[in-house]
């Protein structure tokens, strides 16, 4: 049962394992840790960053269309690195290199662009490529030595000649001192020549073309700081309108702003927010509310966001409660207090959406993952482990089981591994291709082709 | 008392990790410590509430113990807090922000150059108005009442009324047991650093006039 490219529902898919990027040994270097995850516009690329503040770019092979047995596959296409750790001296401080964030802008030209950032600092950087290079020159050598201009007894016409590919990134904007506090996103607008960065108490909007200088456009920092209560947890630009844009919160509400309404949208045109349920409250209610993620749909009708147990999707149009919720690992709230001993009630994991909005996928621990296909209401989780390192092979559907009897094959919530976590994933814009990182691998997945 | 315990036990482990947090790369994370003092301030609420129902009649502490961590003024504590304090605050790394005027008021208080000890009377004469009073040794509280006395700042006056879910104060028996099992925690844990941080740690815990909500928020606003 093949659904179309792009259509298709997480379960009628059947995912195989493509390729494995990254060390194989078990002792994982922290500088190696995937800390972002991003396809460009068309797919071809596929940006990841670490916590050494390098970034790698993938691109994907184009195979002959006719013989092909799977989609191309993905291979280094450029590796640079895109920040230096820094030191505060004001504040004694050390600011980290690891990259929070890469965000691709549409290509315009030959080069490609993307904006990094980590804690403090983004930058634009230009990827571009030379795969040919003058030669002839009538008063310089080949090797750039400079000829003596009496020794010249003919005149000839520089040529490009091919050469090997070569792929230079080269920072083209440092937009930095805008922030006090740590940036946790950054967002293209729609119009492609501004952008928003968000920490933990502001917004600052910026024009690609200007370093020196941003607007504040959301500022929650209280008066007086002992009276703060929540913080911005992510902040996103509408795929379509370009003056509106949503910002999360650590308290679980979503704020949409309209930049037409006011120069600062510290009031909210929009207020998303779910009435909490009593039964479920606890101890630690409050801080697993706190949204790590929000992403809308493609059409920009629905908006997802991810709390520490659910997934939601919001429709726009309704701001009392979400439009579907789903489950990730609800087996996990019981052991809320193991989980604040052990920090990982703490992780913030990302989501995404599939191409045509009707499949949003999320990760969680023990390296699984989880996709749910929103028509169907089918879930599935997967594994990425190298153990179905084998391409083409069908990764198998994993099951936890929350509590009695365990059946075959199934998982019991003690023996997850807490330490393989999976906060990031992405989905090819086009295609059924994911990508999955896991602490130090990146994984790639396609559905099986016939 | 079970409850007790774990309540106990989750505020240690909060201000351990608190600790922990200023030390590691990157600095304080802003959203991890409104987090942990999140957690801090349910723990203590379950422990007062669970104290409340066991103990109606516990007889009130000797007084001589009450005064004694207030004369060693956590220099050490304070001077971090104060340090730190406007170190976020600074106008240097932010050409954007416009909030000038409370940020002038607020560090003052911080780096004020009374004694550290005064600022505390400060905080528990609020405390002991909010009718907790039966906790509250009462020779504090008249040390409270000379504090009071005293022109302070109005801006002082304003932080030391705070929102009722702030007023609650730490009272002295907790601050007591968290002083000996925190720092009995951090001496047995190999990982952490030796000496002079349980000293540090242990005296902003062992201000019996303060919450531990305050300190916590204390260093939330020192980041």
């Amino acid at each position: 049962m093949k659904e179309g490219k792009g259509a298709g529902g997480g379960n009628d898919i059947q995912w195989c394992f493509s390729q494995v990027k990254g060390a194989v040994d078990d002792d994982v270097a922290e500088a190696d840790i995937i800390s972002t995850v991003e396809f460009n516009h068309s797919g071809e690329l596929l940006a990841t960053g670490d916590k050494g503040g390098r970034v790698v770019i993938f691109q994907q092979e184009q195979e002959n269309k006719i013989q092909s047995h799977s989609r191309g596959e993905y291979n280094v296409y450029s590796t640079f690195q895109s920040h230096e750790p820094e030191f505060d001296y004001l504040k004694s401080l050390e600011i980290e290199e690891k990259i929070n964030k890469i965000r691709w802008l549409p290509q315009k030209n030959a080069a490609q662009f993307l904006l990094s950032t980590n804690d403090k600092t983004i930058k634009l950087w230009k990827i571009s490529e030379r795969d040919k290079r003058p030669e002839g020159y009538n008063l310089k050598e080949e090797d750039g030595r400079y000829r003596d201009p009496t020794t010249v007894t003919t005149l000839r016409v520089p040529v490009f000649r091919p050469m090997d590919l070569m792929v230079e990134a080269s920072p083209r904007r440092i937009f930095a001192n805008a922030h006090t506090y740590h940036i946790n996103s950054i967002s293209i607008n729609s119009d492609y020549e501004t952008y928003l960065s968000a920490d933990d108490l502001r917004i600052n909007l910026w024009h690609l073309e200007i370093t020196d200088r941003s607007f504040n456009i959301v500022d929650i920092k209280p008066a007086n700081m002992e009276e703060l209560t929540e913080v911005i947890t992510a902040a996103e630009f509408h795929p379509n309108s370009c003056n509106t844009f949503v910002y999360s919160s650590s308290k679980g509400t979503i704020r949409l702003c309209d930049m037409r309404a006011s120069a600062l949208c510290d009031r909210h045109s929009k207020l998303f927010e779910e009435p909490e349920d009593p039964s479920n409250r606890s101890f630690f209610s409050e801080i697993i509310s706190s949204i790590s993620d929000v992403k809308f749909s493609h059409s920009g009708r629905y908006m997802m966001t991810r709390d520490y147990l659910s997934v939601k999707i919001w429709d726009l149009n309704m701001e009392n409660r979400p439009v579907e919720t789903y489950q990730v690992h609800e087996y996990l709230r019981s052991k809320l207090c193991s989980l604040y001993e052990n920090d990982c009630i703490f992780d913030k994991f990302e989501c995404c959406w599939n191409g045509s909005d009707s499949v949003v996928m999320t990760g969680s621990y023990n390296n699984f993952f989880r996709m749910f296909d929103r028509n169907t209401k089918r879930d599935i989780t997967l594994e990425a482990s190298r153990e179905n390192n084998k391409p083409r092979t069908v990764l198998k559907p994993r099951k936890v089981c929350a509590s009695g009897k365990r059946k075959k094959d199934e998982i019991s919530v003690d023996s997850l591994d807490f330490n393989k976590k999976i906060l990031h994933t992405a989905w090819h814009p086009k295609e059924n291709i994911i990508a999955v990182a896991t602490t130090n691998n990146l994984y790639i997945f396609q559905d099986k082709v016939n | 008392m079970e409850v007790q315990k774990e309540a106990q036990r989750i505020m240690t482990l909060s201000v351990w990790k608190m600790y922990h947090s200023r030390m590691q790369r990157g600095g304080l994370r802003l959203h991890r410590s409104l987090q942990l003092s999140l957690v801090m301030r349910s723990a203590r609420e379950l422990y007062l509430s669970a104290k409340v129902d066991a103990h109606e009649s516990e007889p009130p502490l000797p007084p001589a113990l009450s005064p004694d961590p207030r004369l060693h003024p956590p220099r050490e504590a304070h001077a971090a807090a104060e340090a730190a304090a406007p170190d976020g605050e600074q106008p240097f790394p932010e050409p954007m922000d416009t909030q000038e005027a409370p940020r002038a008021e607020e560090t003052p208080a911080r780096c004020a150059p009374r004694p550290a000890k005064v600022s505390r009377k400060r905080r528990s004469s609020s405390l002991s108005d909010s009718g907790d009073a039966g906790l509250v040794p009462s020779k504090k509280a008249r040390l409270e009442e000379a504090a009071a006395e005293e022109g302070l700042s109005s801006e002082l006056r304003d932080r030391l009324q705070p929102p009722p879910a702030q007023a609650e104060g730490a009272f002295p028996n907790l601050a007591r047991v968290l002083q000996r099992r925190f720092s009995g925690l951090l001496n047995c844990t190999p990982a952490a650093p030796p000496t002079a941080p349980p000293a540090c740690e242990a005296k902003p815990a062992c201000r019996p006039a303060d919450s531990m909500l305050n300190v916590l928020v204390r260093a939330v606003v020192a980041f």
